[in-house]
């Protein structure tokens, strides 16, 4: 265990915490100076994965709110970091997520190969930053559960090529089982800049949203220095996350600013969002609903439409049985034609069913039947189709008047739409309301 | 020509052959003659409803609740379907203008604890959408939009036979 955790008091507000580590650095079995850059460096690498748009957010067991000041603990300059740090601004995401580390208890030995890998990381400041995220998604999965030396080595992989050697070497090196913090003998001044501004940051974001992870979006102007190697470190970032995911089998929320964070409200919060994509998409199908806001009147409006449609349905049905067919291939062929061909036309019927006053968003079949009995007898065409016409749709009239243009077309493609339509009623056999087993055509 | 607009092998081709054929199934069995009663019309009706349903719901490629239990409902006879309508929530028969008062009541009492504000509509949602009674609301939606999605395509297609019926 480590002495990270034994320094850790939660009930110890910030600056108490700080004070407390600055005073006391013998707790820990690292040189404060240089523990605390690591500690600055691992939040910055933190706050680097968070803000930088990593899917995969902590789970829920992660949440602790008390112990993010605890992860501030050894950050002891913070005020004098706070210039620097303005770059950061994905920080508070860093620092609760170093939070949710310490807290599971891995801080000791977990800070090891961190800051082993900070140390490795670079003589840029800038490739800390690009480094630190993917040591902080390395870290991230650690914590989880995943092997401590694996992780930070898969991290570590897209930082850089020498650092990641490095970094490996130093990983094999480092005990997996062991939760002590290890000495850090190699320490890089370069890195220490940047890591005082990120924990400076750190300490910030911390007061500012104290228990709360907020949501980044991209990556900052401090890592946008890095914005080539981010790249590949994101890249390699989200492969790795990829990789590393598999063992946690949770699904991964991120929660806004300012909301709870327990688990019940997250995977709540996951539910009415899937809820509220459907309600957008069955808006754009519905139609009229665009204007329309508010989920019981959106579902008021579909109730309506789905209403509407099955008893359009149910017309035509009635219609097709009151309609006498004659029975004959150019019939079955136009059919299989044209009723692909009017498809332009038949939005227009649709609209207009919606629009005409008589039938406001669908008519009454019962309203259809009378006038259809009587007109049964009668199996002439022209009474029925002026009879229809009074109750049918405007698409009827709009299709009599394309009729004409009918005609010529299906006499040229009459054979090749039969031929398909033979094509598909053979090999299928029709099984369904009715009876009988092959369907086949009568010519 | 305009066939090559239309994917031969999507939900509106799928459903017009099955249906067509169907259709001429039905009338080749029960010709329409001139002193048809309107029962016997009313009896045709139901037949021609029945095939375009579930020609639907055979068309519909990835087996979806809503077919599933279109299908389920047509070839299952009513009393068997009352039995095991028992162990759903609701009755499974559309009964939209037949439900009860009180077995409205009991359902709209039971959905009303669950929605939050959202109970009576979520109800009549279920009655309408088949199969939709043993949903959660998520999973509601998504079969909603895809009955949607299929009802219109069923409305194109029997509007399209049937003006072609008229016109001919």
């Amino acid at each position: 265990m480590g002495t990270w955790d034994n320094s850790m008091d939660q009930s110890d507000p910030f600056e108490s915490a700080l004070s407390s580590m600055v005073s006391s650095p013998a707790a820990s079995n690292v040189p404060v100076s240089g523990e605390n850059v690591m500690m600055r460096e691992l939040i910055g690498k933190l706050g680097n994965i968070c803000s930088s748009g990593d899917a995969s957010c902590y789970t829920t067991p992660l949440n602790s709110p008390p112990r993010f000041d605890l992860s501030m603990v050894n950050l002891p300059n913070r005020s004098s970091l706070a210039a620097p740090f303005s770059a950061d601004p994905g920080f508070a995401e860093r620092a609760a997520r170093f939070s949710c580390f310490s807290s599971s208890g891995n801080s000791g030995g977990f800070n090891d190969p961190l800051m082993d890998s900070f140390k490795l990381s670079g003589n840029q400041p800038i490739n800390v930053d690009g480094s630190q995220s993917n040591k902080n998604s390395g870290s991230d999965k650690k914590n989880s559960g995943v092997s401590r030396s694996s992780s930070p080595e898969n991290a570590e992989s897209g930082v850089s090529k020498d650092e990641s050697s490095v970094f490996q070497q130093i990983q094999s090196q480092n005990d997996a089982g062991t939760r002590k913090r290890k000495s850090t003998p190699r320490e890089k001044p370069k890195e220490i800049p940047s890591p005082a501004a990120d924990d400076a940051k750190v300490a910030s974001e911390n007061e500012e949203s104290n228990s709360k992870r907020s949501r980044r979006n991209g990556a900052p102007a401090g890592n946008g220095n890095a914005k080539g190697s981010n790249d590949g470190n994101e890249k390699q970032r989200k492969e790795n996350s990829k990789l590393l995911e598999p063992p946690k089998d949770y699904i991964h929320v991120r929660a806004r600013r300012g909301q709870a964070t327990d688990s019940h409200s997250l995977a709540e919060r996951v539910r009415r969002e899937k809820i509220s994509e459907r309600m957008k998409f069955l808006q754009d199908l519905v139609p009229g609903c665009n204007k329309v806001t508010g989920k019981a009147v959106m579902l008021d409006e579909i109730i309506n439409y789905v209403q509407s449609l099955q008893r359009q349905v149910e017309f035509l049905s009635m219609k097709l049985a009151t309609v006498n067919p004659r029975m004959d291939v150019n019939m079955e062929a136009l059919l299989s034609k044209d009723m692909f061909q009017s498809r332009g036309q038949l939005p227009h019927g649709i609209y207009s069913i919606d629009s005409s006053p008589a039938f406001p968003y669908g008519y009454q079949p019962q309203q259809g039947l009378l006038p259809l009995t009587n007109g049964i007898p009668n199996t002439t065409e022209t009474p029925f189709s002026m009879k229809t016409q009074g109750f049918l749709l405007p698409s009827v009239d709009g299709f009599t008047d394309a009729h004409p243009q009918v005609g010529p077309m299906w006499e040229d493609d009459l054979q090749s739409i039969v031929q398909m339509g033979f094509a598909q009623n053979q090999p299928q056999s029709y099984q369904g309301s009715i009876p009988t087993g092959q369907v086949k055509l009568e010519l | 020509m305009d066939l090559h607009n239309l994917n031969p092998s999507s939900l509106k081709s799928r459903f017009t052959t099955r249906f067509l054929r169907a259709l001429t199934e039905i009338n080749a069995r029960k010709p329409i003659a001139s002193s048809s009663s309107p029962r016997e019309i009313f009896q045709r009706y139901r037949r021609i409803k029945d095939a375009a349903d579930t020609s639907m719901a055979y068309s519909v490629r990835s087996r979806r609740t809503w077919s599933k239990a279109t299908l389920w409902r047509l070839r299952t006879p009513s009393h068997r379907r009352r039995l095991a309508s028992f162990g759903r929530r609701s009755s499974l028969n559309k009964t939209r203008t037949t439900t009860t008062a009180s077995h409205r009541g009991a359902v709209v009492v039971q959905i009303t604890s669950r929605g939050g504000g959202l109970g009576v509509q979520l109800e009549e949602l279920r009655e309408l959408v088949p199969g939709g009674e043993a949903m959660d609301l998520c999973n509601l939606l998504d079969e909603t939009a895809h009955y949607i999605k299929c009802l219109t395509t069923q409305v194109q297609v029997m509007r399209t036979i049937a003006n072609l019926y008229s016109l001919e």
